[in-house]
């Protein structure tokens, strides 16, 4: 049987850029720590540049970059420090008064959405990178599993969604001044659809998002005189950015989860039927055997009563009876022989199909010699000529293979029985990955248009009175061969003799076959 | 023929043990045959118990044992026999017209003395009931404590 994989396969979508960030997730601490100070640092030196030269105040957004940048490149540790910095550098160069680490009653509101936003950006984001980093398929044992024990500790945070946005709400309105109001906003919408992206469906999070648009545009009308400035659409301009790709992040994510879903039910579906087969299987086999047990055990005693009994009748009567009732004991008796040896041949028939084969090396010009041997010793008053080709070795069980090479020679001895001299011979073809061996005679032959029923079970092609047979021999042929992966089939002519061809796969081919199941 | 041990033949088909016994006559072996129908029959003759309460003591020279029996299966009453330190030592051959793998490597599992396979022809199957019948009464020496008759 082949079994599925039970580790879980991980997808690497973007396969360099996923390296490259697996390696900085996985590097040593100076490293990703220091990569979060450089985050900010950058940040801080570009809100500072921009202050200098009179461009507008856009230091929160540069700090969510650089938090954002932390937080998916080197994990949720980093992002912590990026949070506090970005923190400290916001309160000391930007929050009034300037240059130092109080900060004023007015600009506490600005300051607090500033820490929010950042956390909330910090965490959502590594959840993010965790989700899309770990897209992997559930190992088979965790495919029963509710849904709930697999989305890991984000889902325990879900009651905390309607907290998080009454949070941002409360600082909407508690801050007064134009730009806090689109930080906020801005704020809300990202929180709002990186929720989405770990909870929604993907056509939910589009959704949101375009009535996040339309609630910042409505949003303009409704903010206070003058609020239209340059900072503020820049700051909205960079939310709607962050919109939006976490947005397409989003969708992506959704896509690759559901089609996930979909391949895990899928297999968890064949998988059922697959055990729900085998299952049958098992029940059928164990029913098959336990009906040939029957038939071993309970069909041969009454056979036996009859033959025994009919045995005993024609010793005790045989004087007092005429001729007709001692034809018709003879009768009886070679009826029951007939039945008996109609049994046994169909037990071994079926005992065949039941039994585990053993594989090894086999040399078929060893066992054809042995056979041969044994076949001249029971025919050594007639004239029959050998000839006997190299063959090569096979892989194969060794008796079953004498079987059938037995079963072929002792056909051939049996219907070339008119012929003086008799010539059978054993010889093969060798091809690519398979061998193909003959036994060829001189026999009784057979008329082709029936060549189809030759190989089945109790068919005979000729009378009892020419050729005696239960005609089991070529059906267990033909059962082991399948057995082996190999073919038969047949060519004659009537009184022109008969050729049967097995194929077998070569000894090294079926090995390696072997191996990679 | 010196003495000739006791047979105890476990058959729960009247046809068999007729033929068997027919078989047994040929060859004057029938008259230390005891036959028991099914399995607990058989352990009763063997435990001196039941019907069986007042036989003589000692054990059976040979058993012949069909597998497929009412009650209590060949099988288990060879388990049995086995498993007592009584009866350990009595030869037991196993008469059966199974010839499947699983009854045959089971037998001899339980540690049968000889495994035979009923034959359908009426001479083969007195031949192999008398050669049993003299090798197992007659021939083979049966452990001590078996019970023998001068003939």
């Amino acid at each position: 049987m082949t079994h599925l994989a039970e580790g879980p396969t991980r997808v690497t979508p973007r396969r360099s850029l996923t390296r490259w960030n697996l390696e900085l997730q996985r590097g040593r601490l100076p490293i990703r720590y220091g990569f979060s100070v450089v985050c900010v640092a950058v940040a801080l030196g570009a809100a500072l540049a921009c202050r200098r030269y009179g461009l507008p105040p856009v230091e929160s957004p540069l700090f969510d970059v650089a938090i954002v940048v932390t937080a998916w490149y080197a994990g949720i540790g980093p992002s912590v420090l990026a949070v506090l910095l970005s923190t400290a550098c916001f309160d000391y160069f930007f929050a009034e008064p300037l240059y130092s680490f109080e900060v004023s009653r007015e600009e506490l509101p600005h300051f607090f959405v500033f820490v929010a936003f950042a956390s909330i950006t910090a965490w959502f984001v590594s959840a993010l990178r965790g989700a899309t980093s770990t897209v992997s398929l559930p190992a088979r044992s965790d495919l029963n599993l509710p849904e709930q024990a697999r989305a890991g500790w984000h889902s325990r945070l879900l009651p905390l969604v309607p907290l998080a946005t009454a949070l941002c709400a409360g600082a909407i309105f508690v801050a007064d001044t134009v730009t806090t109001t689109d930080i906020a906003f801005s704020t809300l919408y990202a929180v709002v659809v990186l929720m989405a992206a770990r909870f929604l469906s993907a056509e939910g999070i589009i959704r949101l998002a375009v009535g996040c648009v339309a609630l910042t545009i409505l949003s303009y009308y409704l903010s206070p005189p003058g609020g239209l400035e340059f900072g503020g659409i820049v700051n909205t301009g960079i939310g709607l950015v962050a919109i939006g790709l976490t947005t397409l992040l989003a969708v992506q994510q959704k896509s690759a989860e559901e089609s996930l879903r979909e391949h895990a039910g899928e297999i968890r579906k064949l998988n059922e039927e697959l055990g729900k087969r085998a299952r049958e299987l098992e029940t059928s086999n164990n029913e098959l055997e336990s009906f040939a047990y029957s038939v071993s055990h309970d069909l041969r005693a009454p056979l036996r009563h009859v033959d025994g009994y009919s045995e005993l009748l024609k010793k005790q009567a045989s004087s007092s009876l005429d001729e007709k009732s001692r034809r018709y004991i003879q009768t009886i008796l070679e009826s029951s022989k007939r039945m008996g040896t109609l049994i046994d041949d169909l037990l071994g028939f079926s005992r065949i199909g039941r039994a585990e084969t053993k594989k090894t090396q086999v040399s078929l010009d060893q066992l054809v010699k042995e056979v041969v041997a044994e076949i001249k010793e029971d025919t050594s008053g007639r004239d029959i000529v050998w000839k006997i080709n190299p063959l090569p070795v096979c892989y194969g069980d060794r008796s079953m293979l004498r079987l059938v090479i037995a079963n072929l020679l002792a056909n051939a001895v049996k219907f070339t029985g008119m012929r003086t001299p008799a010539e059978i011979e054993v010889g093969c073809v060798e091809r690519e990955h398979e061998v193909e061996v003959f036994v060829r005679d001189n026999g009784a032959g057979f008329d082709m248009q029936y060549v189809d029923k030759l190989f089945g079970v109790f068919q005979r092609l000729h009378l009892p009175e020419q050729f005696e047979g239960t005609g089991i021999g070529l059906a267990t042929v033909r059962r082991i061969i399948h057995r082996h992966g190999g073919e038969v089939r047949a060519e004659g002519g009537v009184d022109q003799g008969a050729t049967f061809y097995f194929s077998l796969p070569k000894a090294p081919d079926a090995a390696e076959r072997k191996n990679t199941q | 023929m010196s003495e000739l041990g006791r047979i105890l033949i476990v058959e729960d088909d009247p046809r068999d043990e007729e033929l068997t016994l027919t078989a047994l006559g040929e060859y004057n072996l029938a008259n230390e045959v005891v036959v028991a129908r099914d399995g607990e029959k058989a352990l009763d003759y063997l435990y001196s118990r039941g019907e069986f309460s007042t036989r003589s003591n000692g054990n059976p020279a040979v058993l012949l044992l069909d597998l497929k029996l009412p009650k209590v299966n060949g099988l288990e009453v060879l388990q049995q026999i086995r498993s007592d330190e009584r009866l350990k030592m009595i030869p037991v051959v196993v008469l059966t017209s199974s010839n499947e793998e699983k009854d045959l490597i089971g037998s001899y599992k339980l540690g049968v003395n000889a495994y035979v396979v009923k034959p359908v022809d009426f001479h083969a199957f007195v031949n192999a009931i008398k050669e049993l019948g003299v090798f197992w009464a007659v021939i083979n020496q049966p452990p001590p404590g078996s019970m023998k008759k001068a003939p």
